[in-house]
């Protein structure tokens, strides 16, 4: 059997980050959480190409999720990335200028996240 | 050289492990903070790390300057742009190349200013005053600001765009009276400083007593104001006086007489006993260096030599002199051997009072 995908999933509302993991969990991914772009980023360090796909918020406190894009596409460029924001077009447009591979708006559907998370790391397989 | 970051607090290391992890990015930076605080340091700190600390370090206040004069200094200006305008003239964007732009007091840019910097942010290029040329520059921006800027963007003088495109990494700076502990740390760098820059000052440094109603304060001015004080002393060397001209604290009055409240003094205990704390380890740690360096410095078993010797020393001093500085009775009541003490009189300096 394949080893189950690894998502980060970085929010800085403790409730969204518990329903992520939650669903993500029951579907058989291994999720790791964080609470900001910094908690994210030293997860990251520490375990270099762990992961398959980096779900993000982006306003966050210090490293903004559009910052952690930045970061991880250079460093990390395998890595998949989905930003969400649900604070209007201007956040959206620097995660996409930083080349997220997605941008989506809160609130947010789990089934659509998950078909995108499914079909992005798909790609990555081949 | 810049200025260390000193400081023990949980905020301020965590701020130089930030610095640490994001230095080599160049990705923007808003540091926010009351005045004072060391919006300055740290944003030198993040260009001494990174990889263009040989590079320039451009600073410019955007609340200094008038309107016409900001733009002209941040872009430059061709000959004959203006009235005035004799020659040619590099703006800091220019100077800036390849290293770092502070963009300081930027709360404080005018609006129209700010269009033309988020232009710029967004192209990375500009063109001075009188060009139809376009330049392009690659400067790190790192901009401070002691104002609420999420207020501002609310009643429309400050650009949203601007502000999310400075926020890439923020380093908010609490102001020193919510990290008490830093106080004691700041005084010790700053009397060192001080005392090699002012041969001729004399003033000692705070006694326990002192120290502790420096560590309560609420210092509004924060870390500036805690410098001048330290100036003073070494001038004036009367630490009551400098105290008493501390300006009050507004909000003093009112927690005082609401101190049954326990919510209250719930908040107000944590902060005594660990400004307490911090007392007693300044006493055998050297708090002023750098947190990576404190940590290789305190080792309890070094520590609990220092403390042992310490407390050792007065003891002895204390029964010698009750004994008339007689070393065999004094051993006797110590419950050493005199060869013990005497071996110990030497090692802690002990000498009878002169006659
Ligand atoms: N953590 C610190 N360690 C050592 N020195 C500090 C620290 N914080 C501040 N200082 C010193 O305090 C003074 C004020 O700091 P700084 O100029 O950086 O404050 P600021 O936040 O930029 O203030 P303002 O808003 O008034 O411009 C400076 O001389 C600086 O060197
Ligand atoms: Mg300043």
């Amino acid at each position: 059997m394949a080893p189950p995908k690894r998502l980060l999933i970085v929010d800085d509302n403790e409730d969204i980050l518990s329903t992520f993991y939650e669903f993500f969990n029951s579907l058989g991914y291994e999720v790791k959480t964080a609470v900001d772009g910094f908690a994210a980023l030293k997860v990251l360090r520490d375990k270099p190409d762990y992961f398959d796909c980096l779900i993000t918020d982006l306003v966050m406190p210090n490293i903004s999720g559009v910052g952690l894009i930045a970061i991880v596409k250079k460093e990390y460029p395998d890595l998949k990335i989905i930003a969400m924001t649900g604070y209007g077009d201007q956040p959206g447009a620097l995660a996409s200028e930083a080349e997220a591979d997605l941008v989506l708006f809160k609130p947010i559907d789990l089934f659509k996240i998950e078909a995108k998370v499914s079909e992005l790391i798909g790609q990555n397989d081949e | 050289m810049s200025t260390p970051l000193i400081g023990v607090s949980n905020s301020i290391l965590k701020i130089k492990e930030l610095i640490n992890h994001v230095a080599n990015t160049c990705l923007n930076v808003l540091i926010t903070g009351e005045t004072g605080v060391g919006k300055e340091v740290v944003a030198h700190n993040l260009y001494a790390e990174s990889p263009r600390a040989q590079n320039s370090f451009v600073k410019i206040n955007c609340a200094a300057l008038p309107e016409t004069l900001l733009e002209s200094e941040l872009y430059g200006y061709e000959k004959g742009a203006f009235t005035g305008a004799h020659k040619k003239r590099h703006g800091k964007f220019l100077t800036a190349d390849q290293g770092v732009l502070f963009l300081d007091e930027i709360g404080d840019m005018p609006l129209t200013l700010q269009s033309k910097m988020l232009h710029v942010l967004q192209s990375g290029e500009f063109s001075p005053l009188g060009s139809d040329q376009d330049f392009k520059t690659d400067v790190w921006v790192i901009a401070a600001t002691n104002q609420n800027l999420e207020e501002r963007i609310q009643n429309k003088s400050f650009r949203e765009d601007l502000y999310y495109r400075l926020n890439i990494i923020k380093i908010d700076i609490p102001p020193l009276r919510k990290r008490k502990e830093d106080i004691p740390a700041l005084i010790e760098y700053y009397f060192r400083l001080y005392r090699s820059e002012y041969p001729t000052g004399h003033g000692i440094k705070p006694d326990a007593d002192t120290l502790a109603k420096l560590t309560a304060y609420h210092w509004p001015g924060n870390v500036r104001q805690l410098q001048n004080c330290i100036k003073k002393q070494m001038v004036l060397n009367d630490w009551g006086k400098i105290l008493e001209e501390l300006p009050e604290d507004p909000e003093a009055a009112p927690r005082v007489s609401r101190e049954n409240d326990t919510q209250n003094s719930d908040a107000l205990f944590p902060n005594e006993a660990n400004s307490e704390r911090m007392k007693i380890i300044s006493e055998f740690v050297d708090l002023s260096t750098s947190s990576e360096k404190l940590f290789e410095d305190i080792s309890l078993k070094k520590i609990k030599k220092l403390a042992s010797d310490k407390v050792e020393k007065e003891v002895i001093t204390f029964v010698l002199d009750k004994v008339g500085w007689n070393r065999s009775r004094a051993a006797k009541i110590l419950k050493v051997s005199y060869k013990t003490l005497l071996y110990k009189m030497s090692e802690f300096d002990v000498h009878p009072p002169m006659k």
